[in-house]
Formats: structure tokens, sequence, C-alpha cells
């Protein structure tokens, strides 16, 4: 053992304390400094589709308050029959008024941020294996999913959220180093199989 | 290193002597004693923490202990296979007359379930507006559930529908009616009690008069639906 003397004991204590705080500064300086331009852009699906098909579907089928009309949830739907969005100004009631275009708008927004990477991998392949979406990997049960199978992949409502996963949203930029928006003007429209298969899936249950 | 069984060596050191058939006899029974314990105590805090909050049993407002106790509250989370009750519901609630007032409940209304398999099962509220179905009523109950509630002119005598109400949405799987349906509560995340008119001024136009609970002798209380008595 090292007996050391009060003068050693201090100078030690001071050198420890000091060389802890510059870890910490030090530590600190050296992140770079956020930058407020840098963003990674998600390929988003068809809104317009969306809302006119497959919303009322998803409302329906998975937006009940006992389910993914919670706030807790991170896939969370809003809607006339569920959970309403937060408006002191609207005073929006379960049950009462009908469903808002904001709240839509939120579903949709739940929707695609469950799985933003994912989400712009499906969109830039025109949805191509759609199953890998979590959206849809839960209620197929290919994931756990507390609420059971809520889907299958004969279901109409199945084919409705796959057939708006496959609307082009983006095509490739001239160089074909980059996607580009396509102008809602020029997006094709939903196939009216798909369009049955959203009016039936609607009807749920 | 190979493993050998517990033995010791007697007392001359040469023989191995086998744990005692007590020490073995012992280590069963305290395994079966943790066992047992984990069973009856609830573990699941969250659980736990809602029966707490549910809070005792109030006498001045229902009869304690029984079918007719607790109207409004969550029944499926005390009657569920983590307790603390013993009969397991699978769906159970409270019909309300109107909005607001928790006093007026509506007895003898029909309770109609149709579940994801097209199966039918009806049950009748009873005098404090509860209903409950218990695990064996409906054993193949499938989740979702369309739920829709009846009450007649007056039950078994004028069985023309007075009013009937049928929920907008469907149950996705929550065996309480009264975590969504939450008593007293009308706003974003909740529709409010279940209720047969939609203003307390339309129930009292209608002149239907409340039953004391437990009921008067001359109360008669449905067993069946109309559609299950023959």
């Amino acid at each position: 053992m090292f007996a050391l003397s009060g003068r050693s004991a201090l100078l030690l204590g001071l050198s420890v304390l000091g060389g802890m705080g510059a870890l910490v500064t030090g530590s600190t300086s050296c992140a770079s400094a956020p930058d407020n331009k840098r963003f990674t852009e998600i390929l988003q699906p068809d809104y317009p589709t969306y809302r006119a098909f497959v919303d009322p579907y998803l409302q329906r089928r998975c937006g009940t308050l006992d389910c993914h009309g919670q706030p807790g949830r991170a896939y969370r739907i809003y809607g006339f029959a569920g959970f309403r969005l937060y408006n002191i100004d609207a005073g929006l009631v379960s049950g009462q008024q009908p469903t808002t275009e904001e709240e839509v708008l939120a579903n949709y927004q739940a929707a695609v941020a469950l799985e933003p990477e994912e989400m712009s991998r499906l969109i830039a392949t025109q949805g191509t294996d759609p199953n890998k979406l979590m959206l849809l990997r839960k209620p197929l049960k290919i994931e756990r999913h507390k609420g059971g199978p809520a889907m299958a992949e004969d279901d109409a409502g199945y084919k409705c959220v796959v057939a708006w996963l496959r609307v082009r949203t983006v095509r490739p930029t001239n160089d074909g180093v980059d996607f580009e928006t396509i102008p809602q003007a020029e997006r094709e429209q939903l196939p009216l199989r798909a369009r049955q298969d959203c009016e039936e899936a609607q009807n749920f249950p | 290193m190979r493993r050998t069984s517990p033995t010791h060596l007697s007392n001359d050191g040469a023989t191995p002597r086998r744990a005692s058939w007590r020490g073995r006899l012992l280590g069963v029974a305290a395994c079966v004693a943790v066992a047992s314990l984990g069973s009856s105590c609830n573990l699941d805090p969250v659980h736990r923490a809602g029966v707490n909050g549910l809070g005792p049993e109030e006498a001045d407002l229902y009869p304690v202990e029984s079918e007719y106790h607790r109207p409004g509250e969550p029944c499926a989370l005390c009657h569920s296979t983590k307790g603390p009750a013993d009969s397991v519901f699978v769906l159970g609630g409270t019909v309300f007359w109107g909005p607001d007032d928790y006093n007026a409940r509506v007895d003898n209304a029909y309770v109609r379930i149709l579940d994801a398999n097209k199966t039918k099962r009806c049950f009748v509220t009873n005098c404090n507006g509860n209903f409950y179905v218990r695990k064996e009523d409906f054993a193949k109950i499938t989740f979702p559930l369309l739920v829709s509630v009846e009450r007649t002119v007056k039950p078994l005598q004028d069985e023309n529908t007075l009013v009937i109400r049928r929920m907008s949405g469907h149950i996705g799987r929550e065996a309480s009616c009264a975590t969504c349906h939450i008593q007293g509560l009308r706003d974003f995340a909740s529709p409010g009690q279940i209720r047969m008119f939609n203003s307390e001024d339309e129930f009292k136009a209608k002149n239907v008069p409340l039953v004391a609970c437990p009921p008067p002798p001359e109360f008669v209380q449905v067993e069946k639906c109309p559609e299950d008595r023959n």
C-alpha cells in the first residue's frame, strides 16, 4: 500500500478531476455541428388514393379503440368511430363528428412513418415484395401481431392496400441516379378491380 | 469435466452414499411451493395496478360481490384468467339509458353478438344493466365482434322494439365494454357509456320506469332473448 501525504492526495484528486473535465469537454467539442440542410427523403405512396380508398378500410379494420385507435400505438389510427385527433378547438369526440382531413393525413403519415426506409424501397420498386412492409407483415401474421391475423392475401382489404402501394409516385431521373416525384396530374389511377376490392373491404366486417 | 450425481462418501470414506431421499423430497416441495406462489399471486404489475385502481366496492351504490356489482366498470379486468375473480368473462358490460346518468341503467335489454365466424348469441342484462358472457357460454367466440343492444317495450309481455342501438364499429379484441365506453367521459378517446338514447331528455320523454337492484319480488328477470325461447 502507498501512503500519500495530505498534499499529494490533494494534487492527485485535482489531477483526476482535471482529466475527467478535459475528457468531457473534448468529447462534446469533437461532435460535428448539426446540419439542418441534411435530410433523408422518403419516397411516399400516393396520398389521394390512400384518402379515397385505403383509409376508410384501415380505419374500420384496424382503428378501433381497443386496437390501433390508441395513443400508445406506433401505428395509430384516427377516425370517426375510434380515436380522435386531439384538437381543443374542434372538440372531436369518438363516434360523433365525421373523420377530418387532418385525421386522414395523420393516418397516412403513421402508415408511411412506420418503416420509412422500407416504404421508400417499396415505392422505388413499384410495390415489389410488399409483404416486407410491417404494415402488412403484422396483419398477415408473418410477424407477431397481438391482434392476431387481420388480413389474408386473398382478402379484398389486402389487395386494396397492395394496389395502393403499387401506384407509381416516383420515376428515375434522366441521369438515372435519383428519383423524382411524378406530378399528381400525371399519375395513373387505381385500377378498376382494385377500386372494387377497396369498396368491398370498406364494408368490413 | 464429467458431472456425477450428487453423492457423498460414507463415514468410512469408501462407499459413496446417495443424497438422502428426504433432501430430494424437500427440493421438490420447494419447487412446487414456488410454482404455486407464482400462479396464485398476480405477478403482472400492470394488471395489478388496473385492479387496484378500481378501488373498493361501494355498498351504497350497488349490491356488492354480486352479479349486480360495479356497473360501468371494466368487468374483464378482474374476470380474467389473471383474476382476482373466479369466473372468466369473454365479454361483459353495462347498458345505460342515457349518456350521463349513472343511476339509470337498462334492465332486460337484449345484447346481441355476432362474431367473426358469424355465430350469433344473445344475452340479457340484469336489473342493474349488467350483462356478461362467461367463457363456457361462448367458448368459440372469435373476435372481431359486432354488437347491438335492443330494449323492447315491456320484455316478455310486449316485445316490440322500444329502442335499438348498433355499434358503429366492431370490437377488435377487448372483453370489457367499459375499457372503451368509459363511464362519465365522452372525449377524443371514448364515446362514453353504452347508452340507448343520446340525451337524458330523450329517455325521460319515454317514461320508462327504473328498476331497483337487487330487484323487488314482482320484477321478472328475462332469462333468454326472444329468438332463444323456443
